[in-house]
């Protein structure tokens, strides 16, 4: 499979789903959707809404820094999965974090107002604006460009920040905004709107279909105060990703673990770590309530990079500190029950090629990388890395939210995804592991897009095939 | 929000094609739903599997877990695909004039 792009694949990703007429009233030429927002004096807004996020925040220290460090020279290039597929300067990391800081350098800090003055710079402009919203929703976030910068500028903070501020002025992708309502004001109270009676009826469901496959018992245990462990999964986990669940439950079981599913909040995703800190810090108090309410003891996040990272990173950050619970990953328990010979797997049930997608948000901190590599190691004959991977691993094309915004999906496809789908055709792997919500949708409609002979599964979807019950 | 027209059936529908308001639906608007979704129309089997996702979302408000749909329709995801082109939660359920779904799905 061929990296470079193709002037007909590029036609296909660029395409925009947008009605003219809308891109035309909101003077907004991006791909995703936009709630209406107020399109009059948004220059003068955005920098408004800057100015705010400075003062109550701690990003300013982390501009000044940046500003003086960034050398622009670009070797950033050689780790970003968009740019090694289009070769556009326009998507060069550096280049679009100095979107924003060309701002931040013009208008908040002196030699900026003074030169501005002096030589007739007109400051931020609408067409800048208007770049800025079109290229921060381009980068996934994935953060590997920071293995490679000789200056150390996280530029996956500096889209988040660019987007924060932006969203503070109503451009945001409105699939973001859509769920996020719902799951902070909305009646279900979860980013999918799922009901309560709703989730029983599924969990009685796969209790059953697990007593059928595997004749035990295996419980999700419901609203159990002082369990060990609160459960918290991508909620969208409970409508798409069956096997995962009945992995979980059935390593819970297996182990004896105590744990439960709270009515209260189940859903650990937070689109807030992809474009709003105020999003984010809500979001994980409504995990924090839950946890309080049951009195359990820790928190443990099932199959999802972001989730796992927004929770584990910014609980304790916004409103836990170091009385915070204990976050942990769902693989982390069941590597460690492995360790503890507590978890038992049949190595003769998988004997496919396997390979193993590293979720960006859990494997490029250094996280969990080692960890689901012996749990596969422990029952999969034929394990196959893909390369780059680990902390180097390459993201899976719909990472920073962009996987929930379906209207993005060719550029998805043609251009965030392509690097991905040339290392599982590599790989010659049949089963693509992939724990995390995000990426399971995305590599799920790459090997589809791209007609890969693959199969996308979670780690704890093999897990299930091949538990063993004392 | 936008308006769609077919034959008789006037609906508001979202920038995606989805239903505003999933009461207005009927067996005539899953028919208009359908010919966005490259399906002409409409077989017992396309009713069957509509039918199920309108009861349960009824009961339940949202729509069913994949597997549970699958389960209880009796076809495989396969052949959901097969009927819907888009799959089951840009197809079937768009025809079935459930809400676009949010979130990771």
């Amino acid at each position: 499979m061929e990296l470079k792009i193709t002037e007909e694949g590029l036609k296909k990703a660029l395409k925009s789903a947008r009605k003219p007429e809308v891109t035309a009233k909101q003077k907004l030429p991006v791909r995703y959707h936009v709630e209406d927002f107020k399109v009059e004096g948004r220059t003068r807004a955005f920098l408004e809404a800057f100015a705010a996020i400075l003062k109550h925040s701690n990003y300013k220290f982390v501009l000044d820094h940046y500003i003086r460090i960034s050398a622009k020279c670009s070797r950033c290039t050689t780790n970003c999965q968009i740019y090694e597929v289009t070769g556009d300067e326009h998507d060069i990391p550096c280049y679009r974090s100095e979107l924003l800081l060309s701002i931040y350098r013009r208008h908040f800090t002196v030699a900026g107002q003074m030169s501005g003055r002096l030589f007739g710079d007109p400051g931020l402009t609408d067409e800048h604006l208007q770049e800025l919203a079109a290229s921060v929703w381009n980068c996934t976030a994935c953060r590997r460009c920071v293995n490679e910068c000789p200056m150390g500028i996280d530029h996956g903070l500096v889209t988040h920040l660019a987007r924060y501020v932006l969203s503070e002025i109503g451009i945001a992708p409105r699939a973001l905004v859509v769920s996020t309502r719902e799951q902070l004001i909305g009646d279900s109270g979860n980013t999918s709107a799922i009901p309560v009676p709703a989730l029983l009826d599924t969990l009685e469901f796969l209790e059953e279909d697990m007593e059928e496959e595997k004749g035990v018992k295996i419980k999700f245990p419901i609203n159990v105060e002082g369990a060990e462990y609160l459960f918290v999964p991508a909620v969208s986990d409970f409508l798409m990703e069956a096997e995962t669940l009945m992995g979980n439950a059935a390593v819970m079981t297996a182990t004896g673990g105590s744990w439960t599913i709270g009515t209260g909040y189940f859903d650990g995703i937070n689109y807030g770590l992809f474009y709003s800190d105020h999003v984010l810090e809500k979001a994980v108090q409504k995990i924090l309530a839950e946890a309080e309410r049951l009195k359990v003891k820790k928190i443990m996040i099932g199959e999802c990079g972001h989730a796992s990272r927004s929770a584990k990173y910014f609980y304790p950050a916004f409103c836990g500190g170091k009385d915070a619970l204990p976050i942990i990953n769902c693989m982390e328990y069941a590597y460690d029950m492995l360790k503890a010979g507590k978890l038992k797997l049949d190595p003769n049930v998988i004997k496919e090629r396997v390979t193993y997608h590293d979720p960006c948000n859990i494997a490029r901190p250094g996280w969990i990388v080692q960890q689901p590599r012996e749990l596969i190691r422990a029952f999969c004959k034929d394990f196959v890395e893909m390369t780059p991977n680990g902390r180097q691993g390459v993201c899976c094309g719909g990472g920073g939210g962009t996987v929930s915004i379906d209207e993005i999906m060719p550029y998805r496809m043609e251009i965030g995804g392509k690097y991905k789908a040339k290392q599982i055709v590599d790989t010659g792997a049949h089963y693509v592991i992939a724990p995390c919500a995000n990426c399971k949708k995305q590599i799920r409609e790459i090997i589809d897009y791209h007609k890969l002979d693959a199969e996308l599964v979670g780690l704890h979807d093999l897990i299930y095939k091949a538990i063993i019950f004392d | 929000m936008a308006i769609f027209e077919w034959e008789e059936v006037k609906i508001d529908v979202d920038e995606d094609g989805f239903m505003e308001e999933p009461d207005q639906w009927n067996e005539r608007v899953a028919l208009a739903l359908a010919s966005t979704e490259g399906v002409a129309e409409l077989s017992e089997e396309h009713w069957h599997l509509v039918n199920y996702l309108r009861d349960y979302y009824q009961k339940f408000g949202i729509a069913p877990m994949i597997r549970k749909l699958c389960k209880e329709t009796g076809f495989p995801l396969k052949k959901v695909y097969e009927l819907f082109p888009s799959g089951p939660a840009k197809g079937a359920c768009k025809v079935a004039g459930l809400a676009k779904p949010t979130g990771c799905v």
